[in-house]
């Protein structure tokens, strides 16, 4: 698929001119054909991106008639808030464990399905099932076995003897931060593993075979083979992943509503919090232009891995 | 890939997976165990693993006492509504970009495809008002609208790398015989581009249904609102909790999209993994 696709665009620019006919008309089509998208894109994403970004500079709060300009003077209340700071250190345990776990499960499940074996294709098929399930739904499955009186989990550890009573949970920072990351990494194994398991589709097995007739064992073929081969696939996928935690709301919201207090409230729930529970919209859209700020870099890097990709 | 001849390898395997598969599937199994149970059976400290006694009454609860049937309705018709919109637009982009040459084509791709860092929660703050003003506040038309931006501009880059890849003699050979540019588009691309337009569709769909934060936002009403805010304020309000009536919801409210996505899952795992596997 690929390769089709770099051929066309290694093409000398002037034999492609030639081949499609640049004629005016037909780029006029082409522009023709993107403009209600163009409009769409502009009408909902583009314009309240801009408008967010502005809001940020005034100060608006739900017993105001309309906004008022105040300049950086939000900035300057958020870095004195101690909640934003403590939203921010817990958006950055939240992505680094989450990424990393999915990580992990995601390229040690995709190892696994790659593996021949009985029932292989039925038990990929099913792995798949956590991504496609409704976000409240992750949610409800996860708060019943975190539940705190009759919760699955507090009863395998009361009968293997590691609890001597049952905890609740979400009522603590640490066990609902555990549940909230648990619940992502668990509906985002299937996408890695999608990833994983496209991406070792094309691995040079012959030359896997031969390492093997040298007498590589399987720990040496997946250190010197295997992941050197998956290695641009390793980046997108934590690029992708760390851009969908460091957004995820629906799942933390449902499952803990931030809280205890505001143990899992990260940037999505701060903000929403502020917009839509408080009402102060200039202050929550600040906490916003920060939020931006930190999907830069790995939009940044996903953006140039596509332009590359791209020829 | 792996020798599993020795034992070593054989017990590291079948761990791996033992441990990673019970990760995976418990959560499911319980979910699905839980509905069949019983309130006597459920809420118990120490639960069986197998309902003693399985029953339906969970599903009947949520079917004929609750509003399930309405949010799932509710549901179908803002995403089908949305997932169309959103396949709509991003078949003619995606093919604007693919096939033809203008100025600005190449940026203004990567600046839609950049939105994705939008962070959705952001966006929420200036939609809000603006469907207040536009009056589309709490209706499905305004919902449908905002649903948008979730998958537009991934939609539009899937269809653009599989447009890209239509031979240029296929168009130039009908070119060649006068037709014209929406007409070799409508005839000859469309229809062979029907699994990955399917897969676009189904996307965007996803996106949609499982959405809780715009549909809590921007529905106020009861009576339009979708599954997922409708779940949870039906279940776990501050009043009582009914696990059973939410296992036995939840499935329910899955089974439409696990089931379509089981059928297509082949084609949409390849639209979705395009441009990061090469």
């Amino acid at each position: 698929m690929a390769a089709i696709d770099t051929t066309l665009s290694d093409y000398p620019v002037s034999a492609v001119a030639n081949r499609r006919g640049l004629k005016a008309g037909q780029s006029r089509v082409g522009l023709l054909m993107l403009l209600p998208a163009a409009i769409a894109f502009g009408a909902v994403i583009l314009y309240p991106f801009l408008q967010a970004l502005g809001l940020s500079l005034f100060q608006y709060t739900v017993e105001m008639m309309s906004p008022r300009w105040t300049g950086l003077s939000n900035f300057g209340k958020l870095l004195s808030d101690p909640a934003v700071w403590a939203s921010f250190a817990t958006t950055a345990i939240y992505v680094t464990l989450t990424t990393t776990g999915t990580l992990v499960l995601g390229l040690g499940w995709a190892l696994l399905m790659n593996q021949p074996f009985k029932g292989r294709a039925v038990l990929r098929s099913l792995s798949l099932l956590p991504w496609v399930l409704p976000s409240t739904v992750s949610a409800f499955i996860w708060g019943w076995i975190f539940n705190s009186r009759y919760g699955v989990l507090n009863a395998l550890l009361l009968q293997l003897g590691l609890i001597q009573a049952p905890q609740a949970w979400l009522s603590t920072p640490q066990g609902a931060m555990l549940a909230v990351v648990l619940t992502k990494i668990w509906l985002s194994i299937p996408l890695f593993m999608a990833f994983f398991l496209a991406g070792l589709q094309n691995l040079d097995r012959e030359q896997i075979d031969a390492a093997r007739v040298d007498g590589a064992g399987n720990w040496s073929i997946l250190r010197d083979h295997i992941l050197p081969h998956l290695r641009p696939v390793l980046i997108i996928v934590v690029v992708l992943g760390v851009i969908g935690n460091l957004q995820q709301f629906d799942t933390i919201y449902a499952l803990t509503g931030g809280g205890p207090v505001r143990a899992t409230a990260v940037l999505s729930v701060e903000v929403y919090r502020r917009a839509f529970e408080q009402w102060d919209i200039g202050i929550a859209s600040a906490i916003g232009v920060l939020w931006v700020a930190t999907l830069l870099p790995p939009a940044f890097l996903y953006l140039r891995m596509l332009v590359k990709g791209n020829g | 890939m792996f020798d599993l001849s020795s034992t070593t390898a054989k017990v590291v395997f079948g761990l791996a997976l033992l441990f990673i598969g019970f990760f995976l599937f418990f959560p499911l199994y319980w979910l699905v165990i839980s509905s069949l149970k019983a309130n006597a059976e459920l809420y118990q400290i120490i639960p069986t693993p197998v309902p003693m006694a399985p029953n339906l009454g969970h599903f009947i609860g949520a079917i004929t006492g609750g509003k399930l049937p309405m949010y799932l309705l509710n549901s179908l018709i803002t995403s089908g509504a949305s997932a169309t919109l959103v396949s709509v637009l991003a078949i003619y982009a995606g093919y604007s970009f693919a096939k033809y040459k203008y100025f600005g084509r190449q940026p203004v791709m990567l600046f839609m495809l950049s939105a994705q860092m939008f962070p959705f929660g952001l966006l929420l703050i200036s939609i809000y008002p603006m469907m207040s003003s536009l009056n589309l506040l709490d209706t499905q038309l305004g919902l449908i609208l905002s649903y948008i931006v979730f998958a537009l501009p991934v939609s539009t880059y899937m269809l653009y790398s599989y447009f890209a890849q239509v031979p240029d003699e296929l168009i130039d050979a009908a070119r060649a015989d006068g037709a014209s540019d929406l007409r070799i588009f409508h005839t000859i691309v469309i229809p062979i581009s029907i699994p990955p337009i399917v897969t676009v569709f189904l996307y965007s769909f996803m996106w949609s249904w499982n959405d809780l934060l715009y549909s809590m936002t921007l529905i106020v009403s009861d009576d339009k609102r979708t599954i997922g805010p409708g779940l949870l304020l039906t279940y776990l309000n501050e009043v009582n909790s009914d696990w059973g009536g939410a296992m036995a919801a939840s499935l329910m409210a899955s089974a439409p999209i696990v089931v379509t996505f089981m059928f297509l899952q082949r084609f949409f795992i390849q639209g979705v993994t395009a441009g990061a596997v090469k």
